[in-house]
């Protein structure tokens, strides 16, 4: 029974990897209006790595995952990291008054039409992507926790090296 | 025209599998080059151990005036053979058959010279080994001195002599290139297929000073259907301030006349934000049609300007 238990808790993460059909292809382009004014093309962050965030203001654990985010860029930014969160919510005004009022460094995005979203086949809040410097998708995190942020870390460490 | 872009497809799908071949011997060719080095670096100073003999020298002639064909390998080929060391590298079957008959053989130099006469390149090699049977003594002689010597010389041409890949590069430079141009040649059939001359529109963007406009987006509308909501990043935005043209949209319409709508937004002077409209009437004729949108600074009224300009 341990084993099996050990076996389910060891995979699962893999397979929630797995199953995300978007996985080694090419992230699909977008552009959007960041809150913070102008505007973020994807297509011109080639040759950075890139991780894409995407959450919701009533998600308690995005907002979590923003917050470990900010502290990864703090880390990693000199290495070529680029750091986006994109918003799905269908009222702004939240989204926005969160940026206003925390502490993130980096750019948070609107989708108010989810165009993104849907093109990205988001299907978790919050759900955050890894993208290398050629513009591929290599992970995907559908959780945030003290396990996966660890994980996700060494991934991150992993594309940056490459 | 549907052929010629199936067969130009296929020929880049095999120019593509030419140049991931070509990079995959190129790749083989670093890893092994040392290795083959090595081996002729060890196999030379036999060589020129065999050559130092008299005996040796004297058949060399005779078999390269009976076959000139093999005679530029022979020489280090039959030193290898004639005082070079075993543990110089692995040779083929052929070749040792050839030495072990050689060996055979080496009473009489006349049989030998007769073998080495009638036959192809592996046999050319057997004067040096029979020129050096002879003067067996000597050659006992520099086998014993040649391992320690071939072994600085390999390390002396690994050292000194870098491998050569240069051909092989301008190989797949070459493939490369074909590659680029036979990608044009597709995106231009795709581009006439797509969109045929007749029926082509195509919108372009440009700006000038951008000192009371600062650009975000350009939504377009050709007969009241949106055909594109364009975002400008300030990369981009500095491109066309820098005299860049951008490529707004590219489309079909037919022949007839149709209505052009853009809406411009961003911030307009005193950092406000600022949305603007310019709308042409045109009649599309047969040939492609070429529409510029300009964005323009009025001095005078301290504002920006837009304009929709036809190109003739």
């Amino acid at each position: 029974m341990w084993l099996c238990l050990a076996a389910i808790t060891f995979c699962a993460p893999a397979m929630a990897d797995t199953s995300y059909p978007l996985k080694a292809h090419e992230a699909p382009d977008f552009a959007l209006h960041a809150i913070a004014g102008g505007n973020v093309r994807l297509s011109e962050h080639r040759g950075d790595v890139v991780i894409l965030s995407f959450w919701g203001s009533r998600c308690t654990p995005c907002r979590a995952q923003l917050e470990a985010l900010n502290r990864t860029l703090a880390t990693y930014r000199s290495a070529g990291l680029q750091v986006y969160g994109i918003n799905v919510d269908d009222d702004q005004t939240r989204a926005i008054a969160y940026a206003h009022g925390e502490s993130v460094t980096f750019p948070l995005l609107l989708d108010p039409q989810k165009a993104v979203s849907r093109s990205y086949q988001v299907d978790n809040l919050p759900m955050t992507l890894l993208i290398d410097r050629n513009g591929v998708i290599r992970n995907v995190t559908r959780d945030h926790n003290a396990k996966s942020e660890e994980l996700f870390l060494q991934q991150l460490r992993a594309l940056l090296n490459e | 025209m549907q052929y010629v872009f199936e067969h130009r497809k296929a020929s880049l799908l095999r120019a593509w599998s030419r140049l991931a071949t070509a990079a995959v011997f190129s790749i083989c060719a670093c890893v092994t080059a040392p290795a083959v080095l090595a081996q002729d670096a060890a196999a030379a100073p036999s060589a020129s151990a065999g050559t130092s003999a008299p005996a040796a020298a004297v058949p060399a002639p005779v078999a390269a005036g009976t076959a000139p064909a093999p005679t530029a390998a022979a020489p280090s080929a039959a030193g290898s053979k004639a005082a070079g060391p075993k543990p110089a590298g692995p040779k083929p079957a052929a070749t040792k058959a050839a030495v072990s008959k050689a060996s055979a053989t080496a009473a009489s130099a006349a049989t030998a010279s007769k073998a080495s006469a009638g036959t192809a390149p592996l046999t050319a090699e057997m004067p040096g080994a029979d020129a050096a049977s002879p003067a067996g003594g000597a050659a006992a002689g520099t086998n014993a001195a040649v391992p320690a010597n071939a072994a600085d010389a390999a390390a002396q041409g690994d050292a000194a002599t870098p491998p050569d890949t240069r051909g092989l590069d301008q190989e797949v430079q070459g493939l490369k290139k074909d590659v680029v141009d036979l990608n044009r040649e597709l995106f231009v059939l795709e581009e006439e297929l797509l969109f045929p001359a007749n029926t082509q529109v195509a919108v372009f963007v440009s700006m000038d000073v951008g000192d009371f406009f600062a650009l975000d987006s350009v939504t377009l509308k050709i007969d009241q259907k949106e055909v594109i909501n364009y975002l400008y990043t300030p990369r981009e935005v500095e491109a066309l301030l820098k005299g860049g043209v951008h490529r707004l949209y590219l489309g079909n319409l037919k022949v007839g006349k149709h209505e052009l709508v853009a809406f411009f937004s961003g911030k307009g002077p005193n950092d406000r934000d600022y949305k603007r409209g310019a709308t042409l009437k045109f009649e599309k004729g047969i040939g492609a049609k070429y529409l510029e949108l300009k964005i323009n600074d009025r001095q005078r009224k301290q504002q920006p300007e837009f304009e929709v300009k036809d190109w003739e």
